[in-house]
């Protein structure tokens, strides 16, 4: 039984990330969807992006994605950056905002890449203390996302699960978690992914991430790559459909930044997504 | 076992200097080897700044190819990594290192060329800013003019050239059609990039004006810069220079340099 309730509840849930060729019909065409998510990084200067950005923002909710604040880092993360990200924050007051485990400075230099961490409790204790003063700095509750990993380090002693657990334990954060990025993982370290999912704390997802991903053979096996350069994979639309039954309708988003296709592409898939989301509410109707 | 300080200090050698042994031995190969799973990052780390650098440097990409500009960028981002996050803000020394980069050395405009790009990559990332009225101007006395230093739109830069770089960037810019050539040894110019509204502009102005404005914008005293206009050139008119400064919307704010000391 579909009730409107529903639909408005699932249209409001459902963004796109914005990308830079799609904003000027975004503003012109203001297409239904629930909210947009940036990189944070894109609008830190000034100018015409960041005068678009605040276009978008008064019709639509936003949510800040950062990808270089380097919360695994072991040599702190970078004030200056912490402080442009809040001035971002204030600025466009989003609904949401959210980085990722993983870390990009070392030596000062800036790697461009969500790089995979050893899950030990070392590293717990920096990640912890790095999102601890983002959150501090920010004034508000930082989402952190599971990456993509093409490694696991010998040294590991926490599950990656675990270990986003209790980084929510520990500092309150909240937990932005990308379906896609779980299969990826555990199509390359080894892993089940449903388990993975059921792993997480459920009370801590505010968001959940949607993409589709590269295969490449390298020594006769298959990799899987997280390029945001396809449509979402089946197998990873039947594990959002089980992280929204865990979960419950939180905000889910479609990334696409390879190949990136026309703006009425994305829009299609975020209709899949209201489709999953639609049928898994339909189902619960049904068994009450 | 290795501190994370360690880990990632391995790892950045890896990605930079392709020196993957002693992140090798922290990593489990799991049915792949620990290279080819390092490869994967490495790829991610130069393609990404490879794009980055050729979103800010098109003109330059155009002239040497995709491929030579590739083999430059990977040169250039081993040598000289990004330091902060945004990566509009990478690439402000690409200029120097082309300029000192021998497999280029006979493109000698090339590096203007890159500057030229970056100046316009600047100006579209600066920070938005409110343009002064001149009436802000009314309460200095004209006594203390000559001490006025006026702080410029960050969008603005400069560039001076021996080459004509201007017309170069013309016929290389994304989406440039047809096969015109410049010649090289038609002269010179002085340019001056900014910002209207969303868009980045360019123009070429006379010596005088160029120096000028370019004092000005490195902060030098209202003397101090009609001093260097006068030396470009004698018929410098400085009452219309600020006017014109104004007019623009180039100044943003403006403070008294301390008096000398007699």
């Amino acid at each position: 039984m579909i009730t409107h309730h529903h639909d408005a509840a699932i249209a409001a849930a459902i963004g796109v990330g914005l990308r830079a060729p799609h904003v000027a019909e975004i503003i012109a065409t203001r297409p239904a969807l629930g909210w947009f998510e940036v990189h944070a990084e894109n609008y830190m200067g000034g100018g015409p992006a960041l005068a678009q950005l605040g276009a978008i923002r008064r019709d639509y909710p936003l949510s800040l994605h950062g990808v270089g604040l380097s919360l695994g880092t072991a040599e702190g993360i970078d004030d200056g950056h912490l402080r442009r990200l809040r001035s971002l924050v204030e600025r466009t007051e989003p609904m949401l905002v959210s980085e990722h485990l993983s870390w990009s400075v070392s030596g000062g230099v800036y790697l461009n890449d969500l790089l995979p961490l050893p899950y030990t409790e070392e590293t717990l204790d920096i990640v912890a203390g790095n999102v601890a003063k983002a959150q501090e700095t920010l004034g508000r509750r930082l989402l952190v996302e599971n990456p993509s990993s093409y490694l696991r380090f010998r040294h590991s002693t926490i599950p990656e699960p675990e270990f986003l657990a209790a980084l929510v334990e520990r500092t309150g954060c909240g937990l932005l978690c990308d379906v896609n990025n779980i299969h990826v993982t555990c199509a390359n370290l080894g892993g089940d992914a449903t388990d993975y999912l059921d792993a997480l704390p459920a009370a801590a997802i505010g968001e959940i991430h949607l993409a589709g991903h590269a295969r490449v053979v390298r020594g006769g096996k298959t990799l899987l790559i997280d390029d945001h350069g396809a449509p979402v994979a089946p197998a990873v639309w039947r594990l959002y459909r089980r992280a929204l039954g865990r979960f419950g309708m939180v905000p889910s988003l479609v990334e696409w930044d390879k190949a990136l296709p026309p703006l009425v592409i994305l829009l299609q898939e975020a209709r899949v997504a209201a489709g999953v989301a639609r049928a898994l509410a339909d189902a619960d109707a049904c068994a009450a | 076992m290795l501190a994370l300080r360690e880990v990632q200090a391995a790892f950045r050698r890896g990605l930079l200097d392709g020196d993957d042994n002693a992140l090798a031995a922290l990593v489990a190969a799991d049915g792949i080897a620990a290279t080819e799973r390092m490869a994967v990052y490495r790829n991610n780390v130069q393609t990404s700044l490879t794009d980055a650098l050729r979103d800010t440097f098109p003109a330059v990409c155009r002239i040497v190819d995709e491929r030579f500009f590739a083999y430059a960028a990977h040169a250039f981002l081993t040598g000289y990594p990004p330091r902060r996050a945004c990566l509009a803000e990478y690439g402000a020394g690409f200029a120097d290192f082309l300029a000192a980069f021998p497999p280029c050395r006979e493109l000698v405009y090339l590096p203007d060329v890159a500057r030229f790009e970056w100046l316009m990559n600047r100006a579209a990332h600066a920070a938005d800013a409110e343009a002064l009225a001149p009436s802000s101007l009314a309460g200095v006395a004209a006594a203390d003019a000559p001490r006025l230093v006026f702080r410029l739109d960050p969008a603005y830069g400069f560039l001076a050239s021996p080459w004509p770089v201007d017309r170069i960037w013309r016929l290389n810019r994304p989406g440039a059609q047809g096969d015109e050539t410049v010649d090289l040894a038609s002269g010179g110019v002085h340019i001056e990039v900014g910002r209207c509204g969303p868009d980045v502009v360019f123009r070429a102005l006379d010596a005088a004006t160029f120096a000028f404005r370019q004092a000005i914008a490195g902060g030098a005293t209202l003397d101090a810069a009609t001093a260097t206009a006068f030396a470009a050139d004698a018929r410098f008119d400085l009452g219309a220079a600020v006017a014109d400064l104004f007019r623009d919307g180039a100044v943003v704010a403006f403070t008294l340099a301390p008096e000398a000391v007699p």
